[in-house]
């Protein structure tokens, strides 16, 4: 089989960082008394940040891969409801913590079996999965929320996902183990390199000998076990199950994944793109709040802003493209 | 091959739905059953509808159990349309209900207009209606329903801004300065609108004058948890930090936390009695909610119809009101959920 070429993550990702680096500076310098770099806005940031960007991580691989998954914010919830009635029931805390990951996995699994087996488009069939694990939830559980904060107080499963290491909240870091294994899966591994391959053109891929029913389901469940950690890590910070836990995450996963330089057709798109366009998201959201913007309509101005970034991505990357040619 | 797997795979997930919907309907219906099949009860043979925007929410469940509790008293029988906020469903809920011809219907009117002519039809063809919940803006003369029961909103974010106030003004703080920011899931929608107009009164009250109805960004509650924390972060001279809604009144104690406040120094308030709030009452960061009781909404409802269609009677009931403070939170957590 022919080795494709591995995408240069100095190509890709370089367009989005010198975005992050001029959308830092401009709030470190503009906020009112330099408020963005104050300590507790960036341990704020820290802490809060990995729970939509964890997930994130996994649907910009997705994407490059040419799909789609909306059903995340279902699952998410689901992961951590089932997380809830295991610890309820009695279970220790960090058991529950770990069964949760191949039930994560399965959801994924579910997802990558319907699309790649119905042919049917992504978009459809994750929305599809949404209603019915929301519907699903909403009978079991009737949406009411439970607290778990008598299981899961001055527990390991608390300091693991929710304590701090010094002043860094510990989310934070996990955030940074995730997006480099998976970075390492996506540029330095042969698995990689078919998922830009499946995404850049899959008939080509499969002519090529690439199984790409497998890549896009492997893809599906690597989103459904980070849904699973992000819904417990999310669960034992609110200190409960919270029906709308993840409500909202299936498009804004999307915008941070686009303002990293992810193509929506697939088959572009880096690691370090996705880390710094998830950051650019949320730095636009609290920067402007700290700017005084009105936070009665901040949408509008991230609105703008995702447009701006998608172009400016584009400009840039057509640059660096022509000159790399 | 695949294809065609698929495709089976399909339709057993939608044959799994029918069956989940099909599992559901006994408990939306539990309560035809119980006690009334012994016999003897006063409101035997009697069929309510309650016509509501309700969906993903836990409040609906304490309605739905206070309406099953009425009718196992009863001996009636009564269902909940629960539309999930879409008010085209919910009027198609409301004309399916007038059609099944019951002896009376509740519903959630939480348009000023939209329920005008669905309401005086349904009343023209005999059938008696009452709002709960939600009511026209104008009360009877802006919509012909007979009654309402519900919290007025306006009276319950009074009630609470009058609490928190008071408590900061005995522990010294000077009113006059003081910046009140209320943050809302929904700012837009009545709720907000018409609970800020209630803190505003009790602002008038004790001469505060700076006020910002503020978008938490939406049900999602880390999202909600960094625009507040945002927000205290960028306007230190808050006061009094408020949640308009239960979502946003959980995340008060952590956004504080994060911002780096202790206890009272910023005070807040809110409503509803979800597990954060409560955590942030017992710390001493949320000094009241108010708990608008709904589980009287569908008991209530059950019970005024009964007694419309047996003796004409026609009460109005604000269900509202009740103030929860750290005295008295051990009897809320110990019902939260079933009828509170």
């Amino acid at each position: 089989m022919q080795r494709l070429k591995i995408r240069p993550i100095t190509i890709y990702g370089l367009n989005t960082a010198l975005t992050f680096i001029i959308t830092f500076l401009i709030f470190s310098i503009f906020t009112p008394d330099h408020l963005f770099l104050d300590p507790r806005n960036l341990a704020s940031m820290a802490k809060l940040t990995p729970d939509i960007g964890v997930v994130a991580l996994g649907i910009g691989i997705l994407m490059i891969a040419g799909e789609f998954d909306l059903s995340i914010a279902s699952i998410i919830p689901f992961c951590s409801y089932i997380f809830t009635q295991f610890i309820m029931n009695g279970m220790d805390p960090l058991l529950a913590f770990i069964l949760i990951f191949p039930i994560g996995a399965t959801f994924g699994l579910i997802n990558g079996l319907l699309v790649v087996s119905t042919g049917l488009p992504s978009f459809i069939i994750t929305l599809s999965t949404m209603l019915f694990w929301k519907g699903l939830l909403f009978g079991l559980s009737r949406m009411m929320p439970i607290s778990i904060l008598k299981y899961v107080s001055d527990t390991p499963i608390e300091k693991i996902l929710t304590g701090q290491i010094g002043p860094v909240p510990i989310q934070i870091i996990w955030f940074g183990i995730f997006a480099v294994i998976l970075g390492l899966l996506l540029h330095q591994t042969k698995f990689g390199n078919w998922i830009y391959a499946t995404g850049s053109n899959q008939e080509a891929a499969r002519a090529m000998g690439i199984n790409v029913r497998m890549v896009k389901t492997v893809c599906y469940m690597i989103i459904g076990v980070l849904c699973a950690w992000a819904a417990v890590m999310q669960a034992v910070r609110l200190g409960s199950f919270a029906a709308t836990q993840g409500i909202g995450f299936e498009l804004k996963t999307i915008a941070a994944v686009v303002v990293g330089g992810t193509a929506l057709t697939g088959g572009v798109g880096s690691m370090l793109g996705i880390v710094l366009g998830i950051f650019i998201i949320r730095i636009v959201e609290n920067g402007l709040i700290l700017l005084k913007a009105p936070v009665f309509g901040v949408e509008m101005f991230i609105g703008v802003a995702v447009v701006i970034f998608v172009l400016l991505n584009s400009f840039v990357n057509r640059r660096l493209v022509r000159l790399n040619s | 091959m695949m294809k065609k797997y698929g495709l089976l795979f399909l339709s057993v997930l939608m044959v799994l739905s029918m069956l989940l919907a099909a599992c559901q309907q006994p408990t939306e219906q539990a309560a035809e059953g119980g006690e009334a099949a012994a016999g003897g009860k006063p409101g035997e043979g009697m069929y309510f509808r309650l016509v509501t925007h309700g969906g993903d929410d836990p409040f609906w469940a304490v309605v739905q159990q206070g309406m099953r509790d009425a009718c196992d008293e009863l001996g009636c029988q009564a269902d909940i349309d629960l539309a999930g906020g879409d008010l085209a469903d919910q009027q198609k809920a409301f004309e399916e209900a007038v059609a099944s011809k019951p002896d009376g219907i509740a519903v959630v009117i939480n348009d000023n207009t939209a329920w005008d002519k669905p309401v005086s039809d349904g009343l023209a063809a005999g059938i008696p209606i009452i709002g709960i919940n939600n009511d026209d803006t104008e009360g009877s003369s802006g919509n012909d329903r007979l009654g309402y029961i519900g919290q007025s909103e306006r009276r319950a974010g009074f009630m609470m801004a009058h609490k928190v106030f008071s408590e900061a003004q005995a522990a010294g703080v000077d009113l006059g300065g003081a910046h009140v920011a209320m943050f809302a899931e929904v700012p837009g929608a009545a709720y907000a609108q018409v609970r800020s107009a209630g803190v505003k009164d009790a602002m008038e009250m004790f001469g505060i004058t700076s006020f910002e109805l503020a978008d938490a960004g939406g049900l999602e509650m880390t999202t909600v948890e960094s625009r507040m924390t945002d927000y205290l972060v960028a306007h230190p001279e808050t006061t009094f930090l408020l949640g308009a809604g239960g979502i946003c009144t959980d995340r008060l104690t952590s956004a504080l936390k994060a911002a780096g406040k202790e206890p009272n120094e910023v005070w807040a308030a809110g409503f509803d009695a979800a597990p954060g709030t409560v955590e942030g009452m017992k710390e001493g960061y949320v000094t009241a909610s108010i708990d608008q009781q709904q589980y009287l909404q569908g008991y209530m409802a059950v019970y005024v119809l009964y007694l419309y269609n047996k003796y004409g009677l026609m009460p109005n009931i604000d269900t509202g009101g009740y103030l929860i403070t750290k005295d008295n939170l051990g009897l809320i957590e110990e019902l939260s959920g079933t009828y509170r």
